[in-house]
């Protein structure tokens, strides 16, 4: 008896050597998640409660900061109204593009390399603040496109002074940068075995046909991929609104993406208790977003297993 | 395995190679036609940096007439710092920030992809959650926290993170491709005595070389292009980096100085377009696979 | 020389139980090898023997000390891998040193030792090599030689020539053998392949499912198996397995109707006894009558004509297949119907547990002059 509580022992020390050698790796990941992830998504629910403008110590107002936010901040309601139009349009028109240049390019021409090259090459660049510049100047009212418009006898608005086509501008700056999702569309397209198209040309199956039933349905598991990435990143967007108006949102808060009137919220007014709510209410909205798509998903994407 | 040569993969059966030709021309034209569109910006942007403010106004050229080099000097001293300090600033920062997702992922990515313990699943459902946070949820109590330990503008808010392993892009990338690694080659290191850390040390990292400078170069160049992170953390100009850099210019110039920011900007974008032009089979490669192992 | 023992070794995977209390003995020098279909459990009794699977329950013991919490590389074992899993990265040299520079032996120490197994694998021009530049039987070479260099008191063999073509395979087999008879140290060997059991061992354990059927040396597996299984899994091609029915009995032997035939073997059986089955070996069915025991006429479906012998596939009356395995070229046709016969030595009889009720031992030599197909 006292020899296998003693072998047992030893089993148990073995039992836990796994777990010593997992975590004592996964222990830089830990801390980083509890120091920079959990903890401040915590703090950040806790601030969404509060009165908070770093001067003075926080100041518990319960549920004020969203109560006012849902019902009675005109500058929420336009900066969701922005943010949603500018995923609705530029989501489905990237996502189309890079489909479309997907498929052409997936026809086996020469040059393939160097034409992924180019379309890739602005969605590299695209986010950046250097981009963002060349936009404005593009749409100003001295700019090459307005300039452009002209020649073609079209005297255009002002684009980015002019509230209803502001937004436009990014949306085309979206758009541009479809080079990413497109590579993505290009793996998932080369996947699909050459066999199933000859075998449905053989069934007298037309082109389009093949498309519906052959390349679309086998095509889900990507299509989903980049729909879920595409969207949160344009949820997320920042950068090209605030250079492009100046860090104003303007012209009369037609630019003013979400997280635009957040940065301002918290930066510009140090109303860090608002700001807060603000992101508290942004990361609702993807975590919501992400889990439909997920469960929608079951019913549409088409995993081959 | 994303550059294999091009098979044609679409309905090649019961095509006449004439019919075939004229597709693909039409494509070709079609196709070229989207590439001078996707481009022109940017060359013109590069050809218009050696041109005054007067004269991009209708010239559409993307062949600059002179290379006059004045609009980068100017604006190179324009602000109270001079470019290459923010170049600088921004170096460190980059390099930094790639040592420590290489170094802190990639041990992480290890811990998930071949070390078996209780609750790693958990914890690796986690991290994927993580991939889809938006940095706002975190940004204002992460602002207070480096505020008070007196870290705003310092590298530290941008850099320490990226030591704890807190991209969880990477971590996923460097998973998938440590799945593809044979387990014999553990266990023959367990056979030969080697505990995880030399496993990883030893076995594990060098055959690890692809993924770890795809991780590097993307972790490089979305460092370099971050403004929303400097511009929260880096009040002082001294302490800006490129991108905010190129802000203070546009605000700095009240008039347009259009030529002078195009200049700056070529010079801002420079570094990711070298690093595109060398290793753009390795980005669109990591990008490729990233979508497709889901 | 190392002795190794299992006892009531089981193992489970969260809820299931894969290997179900297993014991056997393992002497000091022997050649044993673990074979089974698939999932029977042979790799995961190996490689809880290497260590590299927790033991849920009972004892594994080298030299009688118990080594279940013992890390494996402190076992004094080494093992070759199914697919050799040498470092890509390393050279050969390098592959062979690691294990010793682990335990931070010498160099000099390194150097001899990897010199060694070297010489004895006759791998010393690759040493510089890496693995991608090496054949197949190289690298397996080299596998085995990482093994070697640790001078371990057993060897475990992972089917180690299954990734090997077929003419590569038997050069390898002969190695292997050549290297236990120079080496004499114990060797623990798997495999899914019964022609590689049969020409290796000393001693094979047949597993299934989780549970040993038999252990024996290889001619005693072939000549007595305790039940169906291991009759139907040791032989190429496949014993026989014939459905059989007993229509008469009496106290030294009982009649059979086997697809219309009637036989008449010294068994012990109840009359009536259902699912009884009679093993034939193909290689010992004979054709005409030289065999004592007539079983009657066999309807070829097909022949396979492999020059120095040949397979005869067919059907008997009442459908059953049967396979006979025939010496030299036959002139034999699909469509023919040819009388068969066997040595009633030879036969096996399994009950309908499909445990062996009669072996050859058990029947005297009496009673082969007495049948020819009729009742005692």
């Amino acid at each position: 008896m006292a020899e296998s509580a003693i072998s047992n022992g030893l089993e148990q020390s073995r039992r836990w050597s796994n777990e010593i050698s997992g975590y004592s790796l996964l222990l830089i990941w830990l801390v980083g998640f509890f120091v920079f992830t959990l903890g401040p998504t915590l703090a950040s629910v806790y601030l969404s409660f509060t009165d908070y403008d770093l001067a003075r110590p926080p100041l518990w107002v319960g549920a004020e900061n969203y109560v006012r936010i849902l019902t009675d901040d005109p500058k929420f309601r336009d900066a969701m109204h922005v943010t949603l139009i500018y995923v609705l349009f530029s989501v489905p028109l990237k996502l189309l593009m890079a489909l479309a240049v997907a498929m052409a390019l997936n026809k086996g021409l020469a040059g393939l390399p160097l034409y992924r090259a180019i379309f890739y090459l602005p969605s590299l660049l695209g986010g950046s603040v250097a981009i963002a510049i060349l936009w404005r100047q593009f749409f100003s009212t001295d700019g090459l496109v307005t300039y452009l418009m002209r020649f073609v006898g079209y005297d255009g608005p002002g684009w980015i002074t002019t509230p209803d086509h502001a937004l436009d501008t990014l949306i085309v700056l979206s758009v541009w940068q479809f080079g990413s999702p497109m590579i993505v569309f290009l793996a998932g397209l080369r996947q699909i075995p050459r066999d199933m198209y000859e075998a449905a040309s053989i069934d007298g199956a037309s082109k389009i046909r093949q498309f519906f039933k052959i390349t679309l349905p086998l095509l889900t598991p990507v299509i989903f991929f980049n729909v879920v990435i595409q969207t949160i990143d344009a949820l997320k967007a920042f950068t090209p609104a605030f250079i492009v108006s100046h860090g104003t949102g303007g012209p009369v808060d037609s630019t003013l993406f979400y997280t635009l009137y957040l940065y301002q919220e918290a930066f510009s007014f140090l109303r860090m208790g608002n700001a807060s709510a603000l992101a508290v209410i942004l990361l609702v909205i993807i975590a919501v977003f992400t889990a439909i798509a997920f469960a929608s998903s079951k019913l549409w994407v088409h995993y081959d297993d | 395995m994303t550059d294999s040569p091009a098979v044609a993969s679409d309905d090649m059966a019961g095509e006449s190679p004439k019919n075939r030709r004229v597709v693909n021309l039409v494509l070709h034209i079609l196709l070229i036609a989207v590439s001078i569109v996707m481009l022109y910006p940017l060359l013109w942007m590069l050809a218009s940096s050696f041109r005054t403010n007067g004269e991009i106004l209708n010239n559409l050229s993307v062949i600059p007439e002179s290379l006059s080099p004045r609009n980068y000097i100017a604006g190179w001293n324009a602000l109270r710092y001079s470019f290459g300090t923010f170049a600088w600033n921004s170096l460190v920062i980059a390099v930094l920030t790639v040592v420590g997702n290489v170094m802190s992922c990639s041990i992480t990515a290890f811990a998930f992809a071949r070390l078996n313990f209780r609750g790693r699943n958990f914890w690796f459902a986690i991290m994927l959650g993580t991939l889809m946070m938006p940095q706002h949820a975190v940004l204002i109590p992460q602002y207070v926290m480096f505020l008070k330990m007196g870290w705003v503008d310092t590298y530290l808010p941008l850099v320490v993170p990226k030591f704890l392993a807190v991209d969880a892009f990477f971590i996923f990338l460097m998973v998938q491709f440590f799945r593809q690694i044979p387990r014999e080659l553990d266990e023959a290191a367990v056979m030969d005595g080697c505990g995880p850390w030399r496993i990883y040390f030893k076995i594990i990292l060098p055959l690890s070389v692809p993924v770890l400078a795809t991780a590097a170069i993307f972790s490089f160049i979305w460092s370099w292009s971050d403004f929303f992170g400097p511009l929260v953390f880096l009040n002082d100009v001294k302490s800006y980096t490129v991108q905010l850099g190129l802000r203070s210019f546009v605000d700095a110039t009240s008039v347009s100085d259009w030529v002078g920011l195009f200049a700056m900007s070529n010079l801002a974008l420079l570094p990711v377009f070298f690093i595109f032009l060398f290793f753009q089979r390795m980005l669109i490669e990591g990008i490729a696979t990233t979508g497709m192992k889901r | 020389m190392t002795k190794l023992v299992l006892d009531k070794v089981s193992k489970r995977f969260d809820a299931i139980e894969v290997i179900h209390g297993v014991s056997l003995d393992i002497d000091p020098g022997e050649f044993v090898v673990f074979v089974g279909p698939s999932g029977c459990g042979k790799s995961t009794l190996l490689r809880m023997i290497a260590g590299l699977e927790t033991v849920t329950a009972g004892s594994v013991l080298i030299d009688d000390e118990r080594i279940n919490n013992v890390p494996p590389a402190r076992r004094g074992i080494a093992m070759v891998f199914q697919s050799y899993a040498l470092y890509p990265h390393m050279s050969v040299y390098e592959n062979l040193a690691f294990g010793l520079r682990t335990l931070g032996a010498p160099k000099s120490e390194i150097k001899t030792k990897v010199a060694t197994a070297a010489k004895v694998l006759q791998i010393e021009p690759l040493l510089q090599r890496k693995p991608r530049q090496l054949s197949g039987g190289q690298r397996q070479r080299v596998a085995i030689g990482r093994a070697i260099v640790r001078d371990p008191r057993i060897f475990l063999f992972d089917e180690p020539l299954s990734n090997l073509d077929a003419e590569l395979r038997v050069q390898m087999r002969v190695e292997i053998a050549a290297l236990h008879k120079e080496l004499g140290t114990t060797m623990i060997y798997v495999t899914h392949d019964q022609v590689e059991a049969m020409t290796l061992a000393d001693r094979i354990v047949v597993l299934r499912l989780g549970v040993v059927e038999q252990i024996g040396s290889p001619l005693e597996l072939y000549n007595h198996p305790i039940n169906k299984f291991v009759a139907g899994f040791i032989g190429s091609p496949k014993m026989n397995l014939l459905n059989i029915k007993v229509t008469g009995t009496n106290s030294d032997a009982a009649n059979f109707d086997l697809a219309g035939t009637e036989l008449s073997l010294p068994v012990a059986l109840a009359l009536g006894a259902p699912g009884i089955t009679l093993g034939l070996r193909p290689e010992h069915v004979v054709t005409g009558n030289k065999g004592a025991l007539s079983l009657g006429c066999v309807r070829v479906t097909h022949i396979e004509q492999l020059g120095g012998n040949a397979f005869v596939y067919g059907r008997l009356f009442d459908g059953q297949s049967m396979t006979l395995s025939l010496e030299g070229q036959q002139n034999i046709s699909s469509g023919q119907e040819i009388p068969i016969s066997i040595d009633p030595a030879r036969c096996h009889v399994f009950n309908a547990e499909g445990l062996t009720v009669a072996r050859q031992e058990t029947w005297p030599l009496e009673h082969l002059s007495v049948n020819k197909g009729g009742s005692k």
